[in-house]
C-alpha cells in the first residue's frame, strides 16, 4: 500500500518532468510565431510572453513583400527539389550496379563512396568553394545543387543498398527470360520495386538541403538573388533589427514546410532521420 | 543470365554519375585538405611549400587551445544533456499506456526539423541581454539573476553549447525510441517475473541491450561537439574576444576572412584526424558488441 503510493507520487513528479521539457522544446516555437504578429511594443514592453493583443498580419505582409522572403523561399525550393532529383537519380543507378550487377571491384567501390560518412562538411568547406569557382558554377544554383548532392551521395547509397539486399535475384532472371534488357529491367521492375528507400532518401536529403547552412554561407553568402532561406533569416541580423515583427513572420515561413513535412509524415521523417544509424553503426 | 548482369556498357553508365560528383566534389577535396596544409597559399595565387609550418603555427597560437578547450566543453554538455533527457523521455513514450504519447514524441522531435539559423536566431533573442525573453522572464518572476548570456567570456560557450543540445536532443531521442522498439518484449516479462521494477528493468535490460545505439549517439554528439560551427557563427562570432572559438572557426575565418587557406586547411586536417581519433576510441571502447548477439539470439531484430 505504502509501496503503491509512492510509486504514484513519483509516477506524477516524473510526468510533471515530461510536460516540463515538452513546454521548453515547443514554447521558443510558439514564441517565435507569437510575436510574428505582434508589434514592437508589445514584444519588448506590454506583452512579451503571451498571445499577441492584436494580431498584426501586416508582419507577414511586410516579410514578403519588402524583404525578399519569395526569393528565398524559390530558392530554397529549386535547390531542395534538384538536390533530391540528382541524389535520387545518381544514387540508384549506383546502387543498382553495386548490388545486383556483377563486375569486379564493386565490393571496393562501394566502401569508397561509404567513406564519405565519415567526412565531416565543415573540413571540405574550403576546397569545395574553390572546386565550385574553378568549375564556372559559382552565381548559378547548381553551385549548391552538385555539393549538396555529392555530400548526400553515400548516405543515399548505403540506404539503397541495405534496401537492395532484401530483393530476391529472382527478380532479374524472370525479367531477362520475359526479353527485357537491363535498362528496362532496371526502370520497371527494380526501381519501382525499392520506393520506400526512395522516400525515406527523398524526405531526409530535402530537409537536410532546406535547413543548410555551412556550405550555402560560403558559396552564395554573397549572391542576393540565390539566397536560400536560412541565409535570408540571418538577413535581418544586422540592417533590420528593429523590426521584430516581420523577422518573427520570416522565420516563421521558413520553418513551416519543414513542420508540416514532419506533421504530415512524422514516422517517415523520424525514420528517414535516424537511419543513418543503422548504415553507420 | 552471367552475360546479362555483367553488362559493361551499363554497369559504367550506372556508376559514373556517382562516383564522378562523390570524386570531384568529397575525395579530391579531402585529399586538397591535406595536400594544401603543407603550403602557404591565398587561395588564387602560386602555393608555396613550407612544410609542417601551417601546423606549428596552429599548434603554438593561443587561439587553438581555445578552440579545443571549447570543442570539449561543447562536446561534454550537447553529449551529457542529449543523452539523459533522450533515455528517460525514449524510455517513457516507449510504454504504450502513456497518455499524451504521440503529443511528447512530436514535442520532443520537432526542434530537429527547424533550420540551425532559425534556432540561432530564435535563441540570440531569447539569450538577449537587454530584450531577451530569458531576462524579461527573471525579471517577471521577480528574480535578479539575469545575465549576459552570450557576453560572457566564461558562460558563453555552454550557452550555445546549450542551443546546439535543445534543438538535436530530439534526434537522439528518435534514435533510442528506434532501438527500443527492436528489443524483445521477453526481456521485460522475464524481468517482470522476476520482481524487478520497471526502473530496474530499464536499467538492467534496456540500457544494455541498446549498446549499439548508444555507440552512434556518442559518436554523433562528440564529434558533434568537436566540429561546432554554426552556433558560434551566427550568435557570437566566436566572441567575446576570443572566448567561443572552435576549430571549424578559426578554419573559416583563416580562409574565408584572412585568406590564409594553408592555415585554414591545417585547421581542417586536425579538425579530420580529431573526429577519426573520437571513431576509432568509440569502437574500441564499444568493441564487444555481445549486446547485438544477445538481442539476436532472442529472436528481435540484429
Amino acid at each position: 500500500m505504502k509501496t503503491s503510493r509512492k510509486q504514484s507520487m513519483g509516477a506524477k513528479i516524473f510526468s510533471i518532468c515530461l510536460w516540463l521539457y515538452a513546454l521548453v522544446s515547443l514554447y521558443p516555437l510558439l514564441w517565435m510565431m507569437f510575436y510574428s504578429l505582434k508589434s514592437n511594443e508589445e514584444i519588448f514592453v506590454s506583452n512579451p510572453f503571451g498571445l499577441p493583443a492584436t494580431w498584426q498580419w501586416g508582419n507577414y505582409v511586410n516579410a514578403w513583400t519588402q524583404y525578399d522572403v519569395p526569393l528565398f523561399f524559390k530558392n530554397s525550393l529549386l535547390v531542395g527539389a534538384g538536390t533530391v532529383l540528382v541524389t535520387i537519380f545518381c544514387a540508384l543507378l549506383f546502387t543498382f550496379a553495386i548490388s545486383r550487377l556483377r563486375w569486379p571491384f564493386s565490393r571496393s567501390v562501394r566502401t569508397y563512396v561509404a567513406l564519405g560518412m565519415f567526412i565531416p562538411v565543415q573540413a571540405i568547406m574550403i576546397p569545395v568553394v574553390q572546386t565550385v569557382n574553378q568549375l564556372g558554377l559559382l552565381g548559378t544554383r547548381w553551385s549548391l545543387i552538385l555539393p549538396y548532392a555529392a555530400i548526400n551521395l553515400s548516405f543515399a547509397t548505403m540506404v539503397y543498398f541495405g534496401f537492395f539486399q532484401g530483393i530476391p535475384k529472382e527478380m532479374e532472371e524472370a525479367a531477362c527470360i520475359d526479353g527485357a534488357n537491363i535498362y528496362q529491367t532496371f526502370l520497371h521492375i527494380i526501381a519501382p520495386l525499392v520506393s520506400p528507400a526512395t522516400i525515406t532518401i527523398v524526405i531526409y536529403v530535402f530537409l537536410a538541403s532546406w535547413n543548410e547552412f555551412i556550405l550555402a554561407n560560403v558559396l552564395v553568402g554573397g549572391v542576393a538573388k540565390l539566397k536560400t532561406l536560412p541565409l535570408g533569416v540571418l538577413f535581418f541580423q544586422g540592417q533590420f533589427t528593429t523590426d521584430w515583427g516581420s523577422m518573427g513572420a520570416t522565420m516563421t515561413i521558413a520553418s513551416i514546410p519543414a513542420i508540416l513535412v514532419y506533421v504530415i509524415f512524422s514516422e517517415q521523417v523520424e525514420r528517414a532521420m535516424t537511419v543513418g544509424a543503422a548504415v553507420k553503426g | 543470365m552471367k552475360r546479362y548482369l555483367s553488362n559493361p556498357l551499363a554497369i559504367i553508365l550506372f556508376i559514373t554519375p556517382t562516383l564522378g560528383l562523390f570524386t570531384i566534389f568529397v575525395f579530391s577535396s579531402i585529399l586538397k585538405v591535406f595536400y594544401y596544409s603543407f603550403f602557404d597559399w591565398n587561395g588564387v595565387g602560386t602555393a608555396v611549400f613550407t612544410g609542417v609550418e601551417n601546423y606549428s603555427k596552429l599548434f603554438s597560437s593561443s587561439t587553438f587551445a581555445t578552440a579545443n578547450a571549447n570543442g570539449f566543453k561543447f562536446a561534454l554538455v550537447i553529449t551529457v544533456y542529449q543523452l539523459f533527457f533522450a533515455s528517460i523521455f525514449a524510455i517513457a513514450v516507449s510504454d504504450r499506456r502513456m497518455p499524451f504519447r504521440k503529443f511528447f514524441r512530436t514535442a520532443y522531435f520537432i526542434p530537429v526539423v527547424l533550420s540551425v539559423t532559425v534556432v540561432c536566431q530564435l535563441w540570440t533573442s531569447i539569450l538577449d541581454a537587454d530584450n531577451g525573453l530569458l531576462n524579461a522572464l527573471l525579471r517577471a518572476v521577480g528574480s535578479d539573476s539575469r545575465q549576459n548570456w552570450l557576453g560572457s567570456r566564461y558562460g558563453a560557450i555552454y550557452a550555445l553549447a546549450f542551443v546546439n543540445a535543445w534543438q538535436w536532443m530530439g534526434y537522439q531521442f528518435a534514435l533510442i525510441v528506434a532501438g527500443i522498439k527492436s528489443i524483445s518484449t521477453e526481456y521485460y516479462e522475464a524481468a517482470e517475473i522476476d520482481g524487478a521494477s520497471a526502473t530496474r528493468a530499464h536499467w538492467h535490460v534496456t540500457i544494455p541491450l541498446l549498446k549499439e545505439t548508444y555507440f552512434f549517439c556518442l559518436l554523433v554528439s562528440v564529434t558533434g561537439g568537436i566540429k561546432a560551427f554554426t552556433e558560434i557563427q551566427i550568435m557570437t562570432g566566436g566572441g567575446p574576444g576570443t572566448a567561443t572559438q572552435t576549430l571549424t572557426y578559426i578554419m573559416y575565418r583563416a580562409a574565408f576572412v584572412s585568406h590564409r587557406y594553408g592555415y585554414g586547411l591545417a585547421a581542417a586536417a586536425v579538425l579530420v584526424l580529431e573526429c577519426l581519433a573520437v571513431i576509432l576510441l568509440l569502437n574500441y571502447l564499444f568493441r564487444d558488441r555481445e549486446a547485438k548477439q544477445l538481442r539476436r539470439l532472442a529472436g528481435g531484430k540484429p
